[in-house]
């Protein structure tokens, strides 16, 4: 059993008055505190390279074709089945590129999985967390809407092969 | 019967009064998000308007086009009225109180006060008094349990109050000699130290404690208390009737500060200024009254709310018996020749 031992007041705590001054001092003195409000639609939210936002395609150096070969790996991995490919063939040296990539941002769940998964660094995710729009259509996104270049996502792609080097190197065949 | 420019000039008076009252009910609730705001080290509202201050016309249109549900089972003629009855109130008691002295306009001698009573003090303890109508036929009418029950207990914390609030308007009314609101201000002229504040520090506390109770103003708003009871007595409002409920909070709020100002702060009088301009005159008085408006919002964001017993406990057990010692004290000391005449 817990007996709770009441503390004893002070006849100065028993009147309430300076006690509730006491109080009321300190709310008045809050009012000159420094404001921690983020005013939202002006001020962005603070992002990183850790931030784990919606998944992008990268662009190759070139800045027009995409690093993807349509390989199908994040198609699979992805737990959500947020994603959607068809490949096609391509006169490119890598043979092939994706006809259609979408994903569906509703169904994503910012997982990372396919980040993951992907052996050409053409998926990652970015800081953009934004995501609104009137229709369930515009909110499954094609390749025009995730394509993004490299650059954009070179900061990603460092902290991503950082954290990766450890089992990328124990489990090199090389 | 006055001649026509008299007449006019006092509807003139009653027209700004009214709609000064009514302007700081509507920034008294803007003013109430952005204290409870900066008490939270939040901003507050800041989207209409230049920081906000447009937020009160836009609280007020949205008001009007919501919708307006009568319950089915509520009392529908009573259910209508009571918003009016909780309104009304508080906008007569401002009839009285003396904002400003002498002034002049257009050649017609008059004081800025609405209604000149020389019993100004009895009225508004009578006017004051209907306030918990409004209150309790809102609750009661709406036939919710939840309403019922703040109504009531906002009726009997109201009626328990009232007393010592009386009282403590006794011994200033006892002091000064007289009920009229003027001349209870003019006994406070001359030097700060005049005010009735320094000679009744007692019935000063007690008023403004009673003045809480009286508003149902945190920490006793009992007669709302969501945790417990929903929205209490204004549960089943919406739209302008819910919005009337809360004008008449505010104004009660405002007409209780100008009340707290004009017995224990001199109302009106400036200090070591004895003939101050009329303007200058009814500067102090916002000045005195705003603190007390303050007062009111700091410390419904400061303090939690009392129990109900613990309430009813303070006000007849600790309240009452103060309130009649100071009015005994007072009158043995008057009886004496301490006050004068």
């Amino acid at each position: 059993m817990v007996i709770v031992k009441r503390k004893e007041l002070s006849l100065m705590e028993r009147l309430f008055l300076p006690e509730i001054v006491r109080a009321l001092s300190h709310s008045f003195r809050a009012i000159f505190q420094p404001k921690i409000t983020r005013q939202y639609p002006e001020e962005g939210l603070p992002t990183n390279e850790v931030t784990r936002g919606q998944p992008r395609l990268t662009l190759l150096e070139d800045n027009e074709t995409l690093a993807c070969v349509s390989c199908g790996l994040c198609e699979v991995a992805c737990p959500a089945y947020a994603i959607t490919i068809d490949g096609q063939e391509t006169d490119r040296f890598i043979e092939r590129e994706p006809e259609r990539f979408e994903i569906d941002m509703l169904r994503c769940i910012l997982c990372g999985f396919c980040e993951e998964a992907c052996p050409k660094d053409a998926i990652f995710m970015s800081d953009e967390l934004e995501l609104a729009d009137f229709t369930r259509a515009a909110l499954v996104y094609d390749i025009d809407k995730l394509k993004r270049p490299k650059a954009a996502l070179q900061k990603r792609i460092d902290y991503f092969y950082k954290v990766n080097d450890r089992w990328r190197k124990s489990s090199s065949t090389s | 019967m006055p001649d026509s420019t008299t007449l006019l000039v006092w509807l003139l008076k009653a027209g700004l009064i009214y709609g000064g009252m009514l302007g700081v009910a509507a920034g008294m609730t803007l003013a109430e998000r952005k204290v409870s705001a900066w008490i939270q080290w939040r901003i507050g509202p800041n989207r209409v308007g230049p920081f906000g201050t447009l937020q009160p016309i836009a609280d007020g249109i949205k008001f009007f086009f919501k919708e307006e549900v009568v319950p089915r089972d509520a009392n529908p003629v009573l259910f209508r009225l009571a918003p009016m009855l909780a309104a009304v109130p508080a906008m007569l008691t401002v009839a009285v109180i003396p904002f400003a002295g002498d002034i002049s306009i257009a050649g017609v001698q008059t004081t800025l006060s609405i209604a000149d009573i020389d019993m100004s003090a009895l009225y508004v303890v009578a006017i004051g008094g209907l306030g918990v109508y409004g209150v309790i036929l809102g609750g009661w009418s709406s036939n919710s349990k939840y309403s019922l029950l703040g109504g009531l207990r906002a009726s009997a914390q109201m009626v328990s109050y009232e007393l010592s609030m009386i009282l403590a308007i006794l011994s200033i009314v006892v002091m000064s000699g007289s009920l009229d609101l003027r001349e209870i201000v003019a006994g406070q002229a001359g030097a700060i130290w005049q005010w009735n504040i320094w000679s009744q520090p007692l019935a000063f506390v007690l008023f403004l404690v009673a003045t809480f109770a009286e508003t149902n103003r945190h920490p006793f708003d009992f007669a709302e208390c969501e945790p417990e009871l929903v929205g209490g007595f204004h549960t089943e409002y919406s739209s302008m009737k819910f919005a009337l409920f809360f004008l008449g909070e505010y104004c009660a709020m405002f007409v209780m500060a100008s009340l707290t100002t004009t017995f224990f702060l001199g109302g009106s009088e400036v200090p070591f200024w004895a003939d101050a301009p009329w303007f200058v005159q009814l500067g102090a008085f916002a000045a005195k009254t705003s603190l007390f408006l303050f007062l009111f919002l700091l410390v419904r964001w400061t303090l939690p709310r009392f129990r109900f017993d613990q309430l009813m406990a303070i006000g007849w057990k600790v309240m009452l018996p103060l309130a009649l010692a100071n009015v005994f004290l007072t009158g043995a000391l008057a009886s004496l020749g301490v006050y004068g005449s």
